[in-house]
């Protein structure tokens, strides 16, 4: 059970910005994306979330073809956050976390009560719930819209064979504490059994937290495996172009 | 079905909500009552009931003052919805049928028919309704070029699109001039009637088709209110939960289309209800578009009556345009949210 990216290109105006990608998202796996600004992560998960299609090559979830499946269907089976937050209109905290609630045949209250509190505790975010959004601090925003994205996967009446989440630097205008806490959530999702697929900049937080990391620079992909194969000193510092240092007994990454 | 339908609706409201809905609805009803009574002929509405009204009375009531008032409060509502909608599809708190353009060009749609039903369809089977047509084409039109223009403007597109609305209303405005300049004496006289915009002088058989089509598109347009909600996390991101943004895009543009031009159509341009109307309701309970969006058109409904009856009662035995009552409200209005805005 997987996502199956297989020789992704995609271009705009002649200039491609990603080059014959190939990736596998499995299910109960955190794949961190990591590469230098403009090197085409947030295009790739575009791509793999469905918002824009490929010049060539396929996407596929559960060796399903990604443009055979329905939008409705795809929001079942991936949620998506994005670095967008904005809202122009005065919602509640609440209400932008229904939001992601994807209603079944029937509504069942209950039911999106339980996934509410449930997703309250994760995030630790109840206390904000009768809030106003725009009244939130940023970081505060960044959780809620990580709320949304998870209660999107928490509805159980559809029939899925797995489910993915996929995060586009959601760590950013995050304390170290909340960064901590976000991703101990998404590491307990992938235990539950979810496919998570996500773009990061901190080096050292990828290196502790992935089961699986990618390097794409100029569109390409420059390593992919486990952290330990992947965080090695020249690979790192062929990818960002600088001198990165990996100290072995701390595992720690470090580059000034 | 309809029960399914009615058990999401009260999933999305609040007790709050519902009860500003009925108290509306409460509201809409008295102020029709009053709007029915009051004029320069005054009865009560009861006597309608209790039979004791004179021949002359009861064809000033069924004819006159009855479909006056009914007409006023579907137009409202019509404006109204639109204005929600609208506000809801560009994101943004500015956008009115009015000042935006749409209605302007519902109005030159209505204008070159009026100017040139002789000239191309001198025997045409179904003239009277050639008027309502020209004019939901007419805003169609405005509403998909102002689309075009916005989109991808993100945050920035308000300004845009007042800038646009300002070109539109100038252009429909010349549009209207031409045909007014080219008009014999029988146009005009028909252009000019229909410019001024006023509920009186209407008859059942235009309205009654009229009413139907704007009261359906409304209950059809409220089974989007979800959908709306959704696309004020940004375009992609309602995409990714599900909504065919294409799709809603098309839905909404169709139906403020068709309530504004049939609107603009019988009663001619009337200005900021569509503005102030989402505004105040937003006010009152909350913005989720399950609560939004009835409301407005409740609340649409009854500032058109009384406006109404305030242009029948304020100077009589004359009678002020409608337009002129609603702009009188509706501009300082504006002005204030601009103000409250720059706060921000």
């Amino acid at each position: 059970m997987s996502i199956e990216i297989k020789n992704i290109s995609f271009a705009v105006n002649d200039f491609e910005i990603l080059k014959e990608v190939s990736l596998t998202i499995k299910k109960n796996e955190i794949l961190t994306l990591l590469g230098p600004n403009g090197s085409g992560k947030s295009t790739l998960l575009k791509v793999v979330s469905g918002d824009i299609n490929p010049k060539s090559g396929s996407v596929s979830f559960d060796n399903i073809m990604l443009d055979k499946i329905s939008i409705i269907d795809r929001a079942r089976i991936r949620s998506v956050m994005s670095q967008s937050q904005d809202i122009i209109y005065d919602f509640s905290v609440k209400e932008v976390i229904e939001m992601g609630w994807l209603e079944g045949k029937e509504f069942v209250t209950e039911k999106f009560d339980n996934a509410l509190n449930k997703v309250g505790e994760e995030c630790k975010i109840s206390h904000l719930f009768e809030k106003s959004f725009n009244k939130l601090s940023g970081g505060e925003k960044r959780k809620v819209h990580f709320a949304r994205t998870l209660i999107q996967m928490y509805n159980k009446d559809f029939k899925t064979t797995s489910r993915y989440i996929m995060l586009d630097e959601p760590t950013a205008n995050l304390d170290i504490s909340h960064e901590l806490q976000l991703i101990n959530i998404l590491k307990n999702k992938a235990n539950e059994g979810f496919g998570v697929f996500i773009i990061l900049h901190d080096l050292n937080l990828a290196y502790h937290f992935s089961d699986k990391v990618a390097l794409i620079k100029e569109g390409k992909i420059h390593a992919f495996g486990s952290p330990k194969e992947v965080f090695k000193e020249d690979i790192l510092s062929e990818v960002y172009d600088l001198k990165v240092h990996f100290d072995t007994s701390t595992k720690k990454i470090s580059y000034y | 079905m309809m029960f399914k339908d009615f058990n999401i609706f009260f999933r999305y409201i609040s007790l709050k909500q519902f009860t500003i809905f009925n108290m509306l609805i409460v509201t809409l009803i008295f102020i029709i009552g009053l709007g029915i009574s009051i004029g320069s002929f005054d009865f009560s509405v009861l006597k309608y009931f209790s039979g004791s009204l004179t021949t002359l009375e009861e064809e000033v009531l069924i004819n006159i003052r009855f479909p006056r008032v009914i007409l006023a409060a579907v137009v409202g509502a019509a404006l109204s919805m639109s204005g929600a909608c609208l506000q809801g599809l560009f994101r943004n708190p500015l956008a009115d049928p009015g000042l935006i353009g749409v209605s302007a060009g519902a109005a030159l749609g209505a204008a070159f028919s009026i100017a040139m039903s002789a000239e191309f369809f001198p025997d045409f089977l179904f003239t009277p309704y050639l008027l309502p047509f020209s004019a939901i084409l007419g805003s169609a039109f405005v509403i998909s070029i102002l689309f075009i223009i916005t989109r991808g403007f993100g945050f920035e597109g308000m300004t845009y699109m007042l800038l646009a609305g300002i070109a539109i209303n100038a252009f429909a405005g010349v549009g209207i001039g031409i045909l007014t300049y080219i008009s014999d004496d029988a146009e005009l006289r028909g252009l000019t009637f229909w410019t001024m915009g006023s509920f009186g002088g209407v008859t059942w058989t235009l309205i009654i088709p009229a009413i139907i089509i704007i009261l359906s598109t409304i209950f059809w347009t409220l089974r989007i209110s979800r959908k709306l909600d959704l696309l004020q996390l940004g375009e992609p991101e309602a995409y990714r939960l599900g909504v065919d943004i294409k799709k809603l895009r098309f839905d909404i543009i169709m139906s403020s289309a068709i309530i504004v031009g049939i609107s603009v159509s019988l009663t001619g341009m009337i200005g900021f209800v569509g503005l102030v109307v989402p505004h105040l309701v937003r006010l009152f309970g909350g913005v989720n578009h399950h609560y939004l969006l009835p409301c407005s058109a409740l609340t649409g409904a009854i500032l058109m009556v009384s406006s109404d009856l305030l242009s029948r009662i304020l100077i009589q035995p004359a009678e002020l345009p409608v337009g002129l009552i609603t702009s009188a409200i509706g501009s300082p209005f504006f002005l204030w949210l601009i103000f409250r805005m720059r706060k921000k």
